[in-house]
Formats: C-alpha cells, sequence, structure tokens
C-alpha cells in the first residue's frame, strides 16, 4: 500500500512540476504589439536604421511597441511557415526577393496596393525589386535595399601586370588575365579572377549578356531557354573566361571558400561578388583595393549583374495589417534608405541612386524567371550542375544547355 | 566454462524466484503512467496529424487556408513510382549498415580498452570522447569541412606531406568519396555514446566471473564471448537498434558537411530527400508520405534487433 | 607491466586522433583572423589573442541564453530520467497487460524522422500557449529524451546479475520503495550515461529551439551560436569558435561532476553469492 502511494505521488509531483510551469509562463502576444522579423544582417549592419524606424512608429502610434525578431537566411522561411500552420505569424517580415514569388502565389501576403502611395519613392522603385514584390498586378512587397555585382580587384597587382586601364570589354578583361596570370606564375594555384566555379549569379550574367535567358513564358507556360542560340554562346564565353581566369575548383559554390578569403591570402589579383566584398579583404590588401563594373562582351558596356535584394511584406494573416504598412513606411524613408546607400547597399529607389561601382552596376540587371517554383530550381541546384558539367568537361555546353533546360521546364510548370 | 556455463543457468533459475515475488497489480500502470502522458499530451496529436497529412495535397497554399484536400493515397504513388526514391532508400541503407557497423564495433573495441587502461588515462580518453560529444553539431560540420576543404584543408594539407594524396583533394568529388567523409564525421561524433554507454555496462560483468574464467584457461577472446557478451547482449541490441534509426534518419551532418549548393539526387540521403521535397518545395503532404515511408523501412531494418530486445527482458 | 603501457599508448593515441576536430576548434579560437584562413595551417597560433573570447562573451545576449539552456536542459534531464527510470523499472520487473503495446510505442517513436513532427508539433504547441516558452521547449525535450532513456534504462536493470540484486535485498523484501533504493546504485552506471546522453542531446538540439524560440533574450545556446553564421556577409569565423569553445563548456563540466560513477568495479566490493 505505500509503495503505491509512494509511486502515485512521485508521478503526481512530476506532473505537476510541468503543469506548473507551464501555466505560469506563456507569452500572450501583447495587445499592442507589432512584431517584425528582419534578417540578422540588419541587426549587425545597420541597427540605427530600425531604431529611427521604431522610433517614427512609436511616435505617430503611441501606447504601441514594436518587438524586432532577427531571423537568420538559413531558416527563416521553415520558422515562417511553422507560424502560417500555427496562426501566429509576424506583421512584417524579410524576404529575399527570389523567395517572394512563391509566397505571393500561395496568398501568404497581403495586397498593400492602396498603401503604395504612401510609401517614400515608390513612383521610382528599381524595377527588379519592385517587379519581385509584384503578383498578378497587386503590391505585396515593399522594396528594402538590393546589391549587384562588381569587380573587386588589387591595384598593385593590377599595376605591376602592366594593365594600365581597367578593362571596358570582355576580351580586354581576358587579355588582362592572361598578363596577371604570367606575371604570378610562381604562386600555386594563383587565380587572376577567382571565381567559383558554380556561381551561378556570375554565369548567368554571361547569358543575359548575349541576349539569352533562363526561361520564358509561353502560352500560359513555362519554357526552359538555356538552349536557345544565345544562351548557349553566352555559356561558352563563361567557360573560356573561367578556365582562362580563375583556378577556382570547378564544382566549388561561391561561398566556400569565400572568395574574399582566397583574395586576402594573395590567391587572386580580382575577385567577382557583392560590393561589400571589400570589406574583408584583409589588412595586406586594405588599401590597394577598388572596384570597377564588369565589362559586357559589347565594349564600354556594363554585363547586366544580378541584382539581389531584399522585400519586406505583411503576412495575410496578420491583426494588424494597416500599422504594419505604416511601419513599412517608416522603415523605407528616404533618410533611411540613404543610411543604408551610406553602408554600401543599393537604395530601393533610382532617384536615390549614387554613382558608387556598386549602384553603376546595377544599371544594367537580370532577375530570375517570375515563377512560383523558381526556388525548387535554385534549391535542385540545376544551375549549378549544368556548369559543372560544362567546366569539367562531363557534358558539352551544348548538352548540358539542353538537359538543364528539359529540367527546368519540368520544374517550373511544377511537373 | 564450464563455470561461466553453470553460474548462468544457476541464475536463470534465481531470476525465475524473484520475478514472482515483486509482484503485480496496478504498480507498473502507475509507473508508466508519466511517460505516457507526456508523450501522449505532445505527441498523439502530430502523429495523428501526420498519418492524415500523408493522405492529402498540402502544399503552401493549403497550409495558409489551413485545409487540405483529400487525394486518398496518390502521394505515396508518386513516391513509389519515382526511381530518386528508391535509389536513395538502397543508398541511405548501404550508408546505414556501414554506420552501424562501424560505431559499435568501434565503440566495444574503445570500451574494452577503457577497462584496461591506467585511471588517469581512461580519465583522459573518456574526457576526450566527452569533448566530442559535446561540440555542438553545426560547429563540428565547420570544422570538419575546414580539416577537408579543398583550398587550404589540413587533412589534404597533411596528405600531400605524407605523399598520399594532393593538395586540392576535392571531397564533393564522387558521391562515394563524399558520402564515405560524412560517414567518418558520423561515426566519429556516435562513438563517445556508445563506448561509454558500453563501458558502463561492462562495470556490471563481476569481476570474479571473468577472473573464474581466466583461472580456468579461456583465452581472452573467449572470455569475452562466453562471459561478456551476454551480459552486454541487452545493451548492444539497444545500441544496435537505436544507431539503425538515428544513422538511417540522419540530417544534419550529410547536408551541411555536402553543402546545400552541391546537394543533387545523386547523393541523396533519405533525411535529405525528406526534406528536399517536403519542406524545400513546401509539399507538406509528400513529407508526411515520406515520412511514414521511412518509419516502415527503419522499423524493417531494426526488426530483428527489436524483437531480440523484447524476448531478452520476456524471461519466461 | 608494459602490457598496461601498451594499452595506455593506443588510449593516448585514440585521444589524440579523436580530439583533434576539437583541439582546432579551440585552437583557432585564439588564432588571430589572418591565420584562420590561411593557406597553409597554422597548428598553434604563435601570436594567440582573446579577443575572438571577448567577442563572443560581449555578444548581446551570451549570458541570457547560457541561463536559458541551462534551466531548459537539467529540467529536461531532470525529469525524463525520473519519468524513464519509473518505466524501466516497470517493464524490466512487471508483467502487465499492454506491455507488449508500451515497448512498440517506445521504439517506434524514435522511428519518425523528426524533421517531420516540425509542423504538427509546432501546431500543438502554440494551441497550449507554449510557443516563445521555456516550458514547451522542455516539454519538447522530455519527449524527444523519453523513448530512448526508458529502452536504455531497461537494458541496464536487465543486466544486473540476479546474484548481486538478491545480495542486496534484505529478509526478500518486495516493497517497491525498498526495491528502488536498492535497485539505484547498482544501475546508477546506466542512469549516468543516460542522463549525460540526455543533457548533451538537449543541449545540442537546434531546429525545435529555433522554430519555437523566438524572443532572443528567451533562445538558447545553440540558437544564439547560429547567429553568427546567418548573415549573408562575412562569417566571424574566431568568434563562432571561441563562442563554441565556451558553450562546450557546460557538458564537460556535467560530465566530470558524474564521471566517477561510471566506476569499473562498483560490484567488486558486493556481497559474495
Amino acid at each position: 500500500m505505500r509503495t503505491r502511494v509512494f509511486v502515485a505521488a512521485l508521478a503526481a509531483v512530476a506532473l505537476g512540476v510541468v503543469a506548473a510551469t507551464a501555466s505560469a509562463s506563456g507569452d500572450r502576444a501583447a495587445a499592442n504589439k507589432l512584431t517584425v522579423w528582419l534578417q540578422v544582417d540588419a541587426q549587425s549592419g545597420w541597427p540605427d536604421v530600425v531604431a529611427a524606424a521604431n522610433k517614427q512608429f512609436t511616435t505617430d502610434h503611441p501606447g504601441w511597441t514594436v518587438d524586432v525578431q532577427y531571423q537568420n537566411w538559413g531558416d527563416h522561411l521553415q520558422k515562417f511557415d511553422a507560424t502560417l500552420a500555427g496562426g501566429n505569424s509576424p506583421d512584417v517580415i524579410e524576404m529575399g526577393n527570389t523567395e517572394m514569388v512563391k509566397y505571393m502565389a500561395a496568398g501568404a501576403f497581403a495586397d498593400i496596393s492602396s498603401s503604395k502611395a504612401t510609401f517614400a519613392n515608390s513612383a521610382n522603385w528599381l524595377k527588379g525589386l519592385a517587379a519581385s514584390g509584384t503578383y498578378g498586378g497587386h503590391l505585396y512587397g515593399v522594396p528594402y535595399y538590393a546589391g549587384s555585382r562588381v569587380v573587386t580587384y588589387r591595384t598593385d597587382a593590377y599595376a605591376k601586370a602592366g594593365i594600365k586601364k581597367l578593362p571596358s570589354s570582355l576580351a580586354e578583361f581576358t587579355a588582362a588575365a592572361h598578363k596577371l596570370a604570367a606575371k604570378n606564375s610562381s604562386t600555386k594555384g594563383f587565380s587572376p579572377v577567382y571565381v567559383a566555379g558554380t556561381d551561378w549569379y556570375f554565369a548567368m550574367s554571361f547569358v543575359y549578356d548575349f541576349g539569352g535567358q533562363i526561361a520564358k513564358t509561353s502560352g500560359g507556360k513555362w519554357q526552359g531557354s538555356l538552349d536557345s542560340p544565345q544562351s548557349i554562346a553566352g555559356l561558352t564565353a563563361f567557360k573560356n573566361f573561367f578556365l582562362a581566369a580563375s583556378k577556382a575548383s570547378k564544382t566549388s559554390d561561391e561561398a566556400h571558400p569565400a572568395p574574399y578569403d582566397v583574395y586576402a591570402q594573395g590567391g587572386a589579383a580580382s575577385i567577382i561578388g557583392p560590393g561589400w566584398y571589400s570589406c574583408c579583404v584583409g589588412n595586406k590588401f586594405k588599401t590597394t583595393t577598388a572596384q570597377f563594373v564588369m565589362p559586357s562582351h559589347k565594349k564600354g558596356q556594363p554585363m547586366p549583374g544580378f541584382l539581389g535584394g531584399s522585400n519586406l511584406a505583411v503576412p495575410a494573416s496578420s491583426a494588424n495589417k494597416a500599422l504594419a504598412a505604416d511601419w513599412l513606411k517608416d522603415f523605407t524613408s528616404t533618410d533611411n534608405e540613404r543610411a543604408l546607400q551610406a553602408k554600401g547597399n543599393i537604395p530601393n529607389a533610382t532617384n536615390l541612386l549614387g554613382t558608387s561601382v556598386n549602384e553603376r552596376a546595377a544599371a544594367q540587371s537580370w532577375f530570375v524567371p517570375a515563377a512560383k517554383h523558381w526556388v525548387d530550381v535554385e534549391n535542385g541546384n540545376i544551375l549549378r550542375n549544368m556548369l559543372a558539367q560544362i567546366l569539367t568537361g562531363k557534358l558539352t555546353v551544348k548538352q548540358a544547355a539542353a538537359s538543364a533546360s528539359d529540367n527546368i521546364t519540368s520544374v517550373l510548370n511544377g511537373l | 566454462m564450464t563455470v561461466a556455463a553453470e553460474t548462468t543457468s544457476k541464475w536463470s533459475r534465481r531470476r525465475r524466484l524473484t520475478w514472482a515475488r515483486v509482484g503485480r497489480g496496478s504498480v507498473p500502470y502507475l509507473l508508466i503512467a508519466p511517460v505516457v502522458g507526456v508523450l501522449g499530451a505532445l505527441l498523439a496529436y502530430p502523429l495523428y496529424r501526420l498519418v492524415v497529412l500523408s493522405l492529402q495535397q498540402y502544399t503552401l497554399f493549403e497550409l495558409i487556408q489551413h485545409k487540405g484536400k483529400w487525394i486518398g493515397l496518390d502521394n505515396f504513388r508518386s513516391i513509389l513510382q519515382d526511381q530518386v526514391f528508391w535509389h536513395t532508400v538502397l543508398r541511405t541503407v548501404i550508408f546505414t549498415v556501414a554506420n552501424v557497423g562501424l560505431t559499435i564495433v568501434g565503440g566495444m573495441l574503445i570500451a574494452l580498452l577503457l577497462v584496461r587502461v591506467s585511471g588517469w588515462v581512461r580519465v583522459l580518453v573518456m574526457a576526450g570522447l566527452v569533448l566530442v560529444w559535446a561540440m555542438p553539431q553545426v560547429v563540428a560540420v565547420q570544422v570538419w569541412y575546414w580539416m577537408t576543404n579543398y583550398q587550404n584543408g589540413v587533412v589534404n594539407w597533411v596528405l600531400a606531406e605524407l605523399h598520399l594524396g594532393d593538395l586540392q583533394h576535392d571531397w564533393n568529388a564522387t558521391t562515394f568519396s563524399s558520402l564515405s567523409l560524412v560517414t567518418l564525421l558520423i561515426v566519429w561524433g556516435a562513438l563517445p555514446f556508445v563506448a561509454i554507454t558500453l563501458y558502463a555496462a561492462l562495470s556490471q560483468v563481476p569481476g570474479e566471473l571473468v577472473e573464474a574464467a581466466e583461472i580456468d584457461g579461456a583465452k581472452p577472446s573467449r572470455v569475452f564471448r562466453d562471459v561478456t557478451l551476454p551480459i552486454l547482449t541487452p545493451i548492444l541490441l539497444i545500441l544496435t537498434s537505436l544507431s539503425i534509426l538515428w544513422d538511417f534518419g540522419v540530417f544534419v551532418q550529410p547536408y551541411l558537411l555536402i553543402n546545400p549548393s552541391h546537394i543533387h539526387p545523386g547523393n541523396y540521403l533519405m533525411s535529405i530527400y525528406l526534406f528536399q521535397e517536403g519542406f524545400q518545395k513546401a509539399d507538406y503532404g509528400k513529407g508526411a508520405a515520406i515520412s511514414l515511408l521511412m518509419l516502415v523501412i527503419v522499423a524493417a531494418m531494426s526488426f530483428f534487433y527489436v524483437r531480440k530486445m523484447v524476448k531478452v527482458g520476456e524471461v519466461e | 607491466m608494459t602490457r598496461r603501457a601498451g594499452w595506455n599508448a593506443v588510449g593516448i593515441a585514440l585521444f589524440v586522433v579523436m580530439v583533434f576536430p576539437v583541439f582546432w576548434m579551440v585552437s583557432t579560437a585564439f588564432k588571430p583572423d589572418d591565420q584562420i584562413n590561411s593557406l597553409t595551417p597554422t597548428w598553434v597560433s604563435g601570436s594567440p589573442t582573446l579577443g575572438h573570447f571577448s567577442d563572443a562573451i560581449h555578444k548581446a545576449f551570451f549570458w541570457d541564453v547560457v541561463k536559458n539552456s541551462l534551466i531548459i536542459v537539467l529540467v529536461a534531464v531532470g525529469i525524463a530520467m525520473v519519468l524513464a527510470f519509473l518505466a524501466a523499472v516497470a517493464l524490466a520487473k512487471y508483467r502487465f497487460t499492454g506491455r507488449k503495446v508500451f515497448i512498440v510505442l517506445m521504439i517506434g517513436i524514435q522511428m519518425i524522422p523528426g524533421t517531420g513532427l516540425i509542423i504538427p508539433l509546432y501546431v500543438v504547441l502554440a494551441r497550449y500557449h507554449q510557443v516563445d516558452t521555456l516550458t514547451g521547449v522542455i516539454l519538447v525535450y522530455i519527449s524527444a529524451v523519453l523513448p530512448f532513456s526508458v529502452w536504455t534504462l531497461r537494458g541496464f536493470i536487465l543486466g544486473i546479475p540476479k546474484d548481486l540484486e538478491e545480495a542486496a535485498m534484505v529478509d526478500g523484501s518486495t516493497r517497491l520503495g525498498a526495491f528502488v533504493r536498492i535497485l539505484l546504485p547498482l544501475v546508477a552506471p546506466g542512469l549516468v550515461a543516460t542522463s549525460v546522453f540526455a543533457f548533451i542531446t538537449s543541449w545540442n538540439e537546434y531546429i525545435y529551439a529555433r522554430i519555437l524560440l523566438n524572443d532572443q533574450a528567451k533562445q538558447t545556446v545553440t540558437v544564439w551560436l547560429s547567429y553568427f553564421q546567418g548573415t549573408s556577409r562575412n562569417v566571424d569565423w574566431g568568434a563562432l569558435m571561441a563562442a563554441s569553445t565556451l558553450t562546450a563548456i557546460p557538458v564537460v563540466v556535467f560530465f566530470l561532476l558524474l564521471q566517477r560513477r561510471i566506476a569499473f568495479g562498483l560490484t567488486a566490493g558486493a556481497v559474495k553469492g
């Protein structure tokens, strides 16, 4: 008898502790709280911008607080999906511009077209960013900031190799690469222009430069276009450029290793990537680093660069849509965009654009097909595999492009 | 040998007596009530949901609407007709067998080693094992990535110095080499737990029995087989079954070490296949179906061990 | 004697090989930035710096997340061990209807891929208002650790030689309480191994903590660590390695406190049968 009581008591205590602590805590959604999800880039890069927006918002709406919760790029969508299922999504969420379409097509966001006029410089939004936030003619995402791709190079290495003028065409750049290779032949694995083999952001620039594209719509269905003659010309040009200029692994991606690390170790005379790469070139080359715009194969023109960036959207299940839109207005104000620009980003409107290399490169840009299944193409590494096959010589450019094109057609059409 | 055999049979007789004396009644139910309560409260609904989802079309659109569309066994049909699924199953089964084998054998050897070393070496090795065990998975993957890096990995550097390989060896070049590397990483991370648990189990082997057998003239391998192994059987069965479960469904290490940008159907493991098809493509119905199929497969793989485990406890 | 010295040498060699990646993590934590990514590996930095450790400790919420992780893990492990031990005793010592079902459930639950359960579990916890709370995470961790712990403890209890059990039982007492008190020391090594496992599994768990905890002041160590790598920009490897080194310390401490109980020859002093 005693033992049973003992056991029952033990069990009860155990359950009781759990129950007690459960009821004691629990963060019910505060009545007047706006929940905002931004990426950690904002927390480490421009906390002042966030603070300014919050200050403006709380001044306009007394009694309200703003809870900014910082997310990682790697898993923020999984978290978002969970909150969509659980019914407690944030009021504002930052999305990468390639991530927008899928969620817009699924009805995840509120239609904020009616608030468009209140957003600063909305008439002059960058075409690429604005397009990624629009679906079926309605506005769902406000452009936040953008980034383009430039060439970051060592002025000393270029000078030593006798390159007096910055290349203004692809042919000139390739010739410069040969000169750099000759001058630095003693350094093992030295890349005149370090570019990762499967850096599809860079490789596709060649495709668009030669007039090709990744995919196009025809009759309501998607059609992969990497097998068109122009696309193939672009891919061939990329292959030739890579073989001449980069000693990177043919199967590596653009983050492993980070190009700026290779640069900092003296393994490259130039690297191609976002403008902020110049932050991390190491102490040795800090003073001899500059940037220029990647030239097109047509002399004097920039090669179209991939316009990366973020949009800000309001989930449809938010209970505070009007206030969320108001916060968006405060966050993307002209002053804030100028502050973002000062930190090396491209602001969201053409009338704010300056003349930094980053911004000049954005003048000619390309963007991924606005298909709701585009992220599946990215996640399936279709473009990366194609580039690896081309560079390693496993397949000819024509074969690899044809296979990738077929793949893209079926994936984009949801098959 | 005779001494051990005699003692063991004497035990089973005594076991019978003890069993009868401890008794039945409501006590066992009270004992398992808390566990049933916690697991039931938390997992009953999700498990039910999982089965329901597998029979529905439930993509991002349906998720937002909170309503799925019934499509019966279509999810299962499309998965079972997918070549990628079958290749992935085969690849994962081979992968699991390799991992489990290396882990259990390695763990057993380390446990036996721990018994034979001096006190200070034992603490050193155990502390080392715990350090390995304590390393956050994401960080461990990152360190392994550095060590095998194409550009400047120390492993490649050592291999080059020893003239066993080239400085810029690309471990991701073939599926076999990248999964071998993943196997090394997983076994390295799994050894501490298995080794320490087996060492704890070894401490239950009475010294007198071992001595008696040795006095009898039995060689160490005989002693191990006849005395130690029977006592370790329950634990070994558990560790093997659990290793099969864990290694079959392992996700973090392969996904991060091979790296999302190198993942493709040719090097999918089951958990990655689930992640890509179910989550990345936001097809939760399919994801649920794949989860259930994984459950069936892993149940089949571990069936033999689990059955033995249950029997061992059955006694008479 | 040389026999033992031989084994000792093997043990030390094993230590060196196993611990190498950990050593690399710790050594990197002390390296200045340019040595971290150098083309020729630096084994031990010639100019070590404590800067990364300072960066890690001063990074926002460091002490909060350590506190949160300790609370979550200690509570979860504590409760789970008690519950699991009770259930394991029931499974090992009693015969009752539903036993087989319970056993199958314990092993079956483990066979379900964790990734598949994320969203349904989140929905359940949201319903109980346990999202963004420490208790929600504690509940998830208890459930994650229970099945395995029940299983392993059952195995350890079954593995106790009946000889010792009976010898330790005075006047053939059948009282459960006395029984448990006798069983406990005999199964101590198993309890320790299981609780260390539960501790480490919970301490290093990432995905559920990430999904469930939003408030940065409530997050755990693993989520906090992920912020070092979460941006699309430069990763501060030195700080990440320093932070990881620091967060591994509680686990090692926990283990060192308990490791004496995994003593070989614990039974050596048992009453002769």
